[in-house]
């Protein structure tokens, strides 16, 4: 573990010390370093249990991709703002830089947290890097509402979260994962204890988010900068994910009372948020939405809690991760060249930038869930277990799968096919930079088709 | 009427078409001209940023603008009529409703079935 944290926080002093021309190239190389050596965290010779553990932090099957996620995506950030933040002073590139690593640290230490109170720490502690990349860095006047907005939403939900864990800590004595997973059912029957189920998973929901309370989502995803938006749908939703399937531990015999409520929010959150995407005129915010869809799945399958219901929703955890943020990167380099995300600005791409457009021919490929790749294995399992818990489900995971497919395709077709506005003029021809950025985002996904035994937690 | 010269590129609309002038009202006709005019001036702006050859951005279009500002910010427009209200009800607390009270009778009918014995799960190995 240690391998992994002291050179991402080695890297702060490297970002501050290296000569100015060297900025951008040592701090990829440096974090591109990090995340292949993160890879060694794959390397699981217990199949059920804790490895990499000491007495604060530990990795298991279902964190390990997830920080392997997190690794990969700081280089990934780096090259994709390397452009943007071309014209600003360099102490001010630094600063830039210096938060997002500050941002993998928390994360890092959040994923392999064992402490409940360590996890709500670093989870507290991303909002902090995130607003002010958001509220600084975005380009719009809208984004301090967009900053107030992420800062509030997930600090009021998070709030009953701290008084439900010490509860908990009060009730069984210990907040550690590694015993609480022996504990055996607690005796949960007032309302109060009721209050106290839906404390623990309100945090996560809004962060994941559930469609009632996923207003911050579009805000924070469109105003953010494109590092921004990129570890926030990639990484800081999927943290919610993740606190969800810790919890649901502890919550066991209530949970299948009280779900209900929240297992309807999500599935008729797919269906509306899919369809909102339809109306977008905003390119990012079409993209945000998306996410929104996708995490309502996500939420569907942890709350069903059986073991392809947790596996899928890990699967399309990782898949949307990847496939979201390569997203971002292709309508920031739109973004780049006209300066508005207006999705109809810049239509016709292909015939001008045709590399490109096969690079947003897979990702929105990968957005609708093409077989074989992970995005529909995800998807799969979580629709199939939905099933066996309830067949009428079919209707709605159905109709957001057509939606989904239609409005990724409504993307595509929008900006990459049909006739060049004539105005458009002196496009920068796509940087090799850009190339990189989307071979390093799909790639992976590629090869998780064929080894999916590194991201589907404990199905065996 | 008769002095009206449209622009260059211009082409003469169909009501300041000179067949059409004698059923055409005297204020109708100036009116027509000058939204012609205005129309013209419009295109020559279009056209001179188009042709020029130091341009690097987009031409903006302010039209373009206000209609995505427009489709963006309808919540402080929002107005609690009717139809909204019933629209709100229809699609955002029915469904919540009448999908939990679906799926909890089908899993109740399910539990009582399992509970009696009457669930086939013989093949039900994964989940």
């Amino acid at each position: 573990m240690l391998k992994i944290l002291i050179p991402t926080l080695m890297l702060i002093p490297t970002i501050w010390l290296v000569p100015a021309k060297w900025l951008w190239p040592s701090t990829l190389v440096h974090s591109l370093v990090i995340a292949v050596a993160s890879f060694t965290w794959f390397k699981n010779t217990s199949e059920t249990g804790w490895t990499t553990l000491n007495s604060y932090m530990a990795t298991d099957l279902l964190s390990t991709p997830l920080l392997v996620l997190t690794c990969w995506l700081l280089p990934l950030m780096i090259l994709a703002s390397q452009h943007h933040m071309g014209n600003e002073p360099k102490n001010r590139q630094r600063t830039y830089i210096t938060l997002l690593t500050s941002l993998q640290f928390f994360l890092i230490l959040a994923f392999s947290a064992t402490e409940l109170i360590m996890f709500y720490l670093m989870f507290e502690a991303t909002l902090l890097p995130t607003l002010m990349i958001i509220t600084r860095w975005g380009n719009q006047a809208e984004r301090l509402n967009a900053g107030m907005y992420f800062l509030f939403y997930t600090l009021a939900s998070s709030l009953p979260l701290l008084v439900a864990l010490l509860i908990l800590q009060n009730t069984s004595g210990t907040l550690s994962l590694l015993t609480l997973q022996y504990m055996g059912p607690l005796s949960l029957t007032t309302h109060a204890d009721k209050l106290w189920w839906a404390g623990c998973l309100l945090a996560f929901l809004v962060k994941m988010p559930l469609y009632g309370v996923h207003l911050w989502l579009p805000k924070a995803h469109v105003e953010a900068p494109v590092a921004g938006s990129m570890i926030l749908a990639a990484v800081l939703l999927k943290l919610g994910g993740y606190g969800m399937m810790r919890m649901m531990l502890v919550l066991e015999p209530l949970t299948k009372e009280m779900s209900y409520p929240f297992m309807v929010f999500a599935l008729w959150g797919i269906m509306m948020a899919g369809s909102i995407c339809l109306r977008q005129t905003d390119l990012k915010s079409l993209i945000a939405y998306s996410s929104v869809s996708h995490m309502g799945l996500v939420v569907a399958g942890i709350l069903v809690q059986t073991p392809w219901g947790f596996s899928g929703a890990l699967i399309l955890m990782i898949a949307h991760g990847l496939t979201s943020s390569a997203l971002f990167c292709l309508a920031n380099t739109n973004y780049e060249r006209i300066h508005s995300r207006s999705i109809l600005l810049a239509r016709g791409l292909q015939m001008v930038l045709p590399l490109m457009a096969t690079w947003w021919f897979f990702a929105s490929l990968a957005n609708l869930a093409l077989p074989p790749l992970p995005n529909l294995m995800g998807e799969l399992m979580i629709i199939t277990s939905l099933i066996n818990w309830s067949p009428w489900t079919l209707a709605l995971t159905g109709s957001g799968v057509l939606i989904t497919a239609s409005y990724s395709m409504y993307m595509f077709i929008t900006t990459q096919r049909g006739p060049l506005p004539s105005h458009l003029i002196a496009l920068d021809p796509s940087h090799t930079r850009e190339h990189l950025i989307m071979a390093l985002h799909l790639l992976p996904l590629i090869l998780l088709i064929l080894k999916p035994h590194l991201i589907w937690g404990w199905a065996s | 009427m008769a002095d009206y010269k449209e622009a260059p590129l211009a082409s003469r609309p169909k009501t300041l078409d000179p067949n059409e002038y004698f059923n055409l009202s005297l204020e109708y006709r100036r009116a027509e001209e000058q939204r012609s005019a205005m129309r013209s001036n419009l295109k020559l702006q279009y056209q001179t940023q188009l042709n020029n050859p130091h341009r690097k951005a987009l031409i903006e279009d302010p039209a373009l603008n206000r209609w995505m500002y427009a489709r963006s910010h309808t919540y402080p427009h929002f107005k609690a009529t009717f139809k909204t209200s019933l629209t709100g009800l229809l699609f955002s607390v029915v469904p919540i409703f009448a999908f939990y009270y679906l799926f909890k009778t089908d899993r109740d009918k399910k539990e009582a079935d399992i509970k009696a014995g009457k669930y086939d799960r013989r093949f039900a190995l994964s989940s």
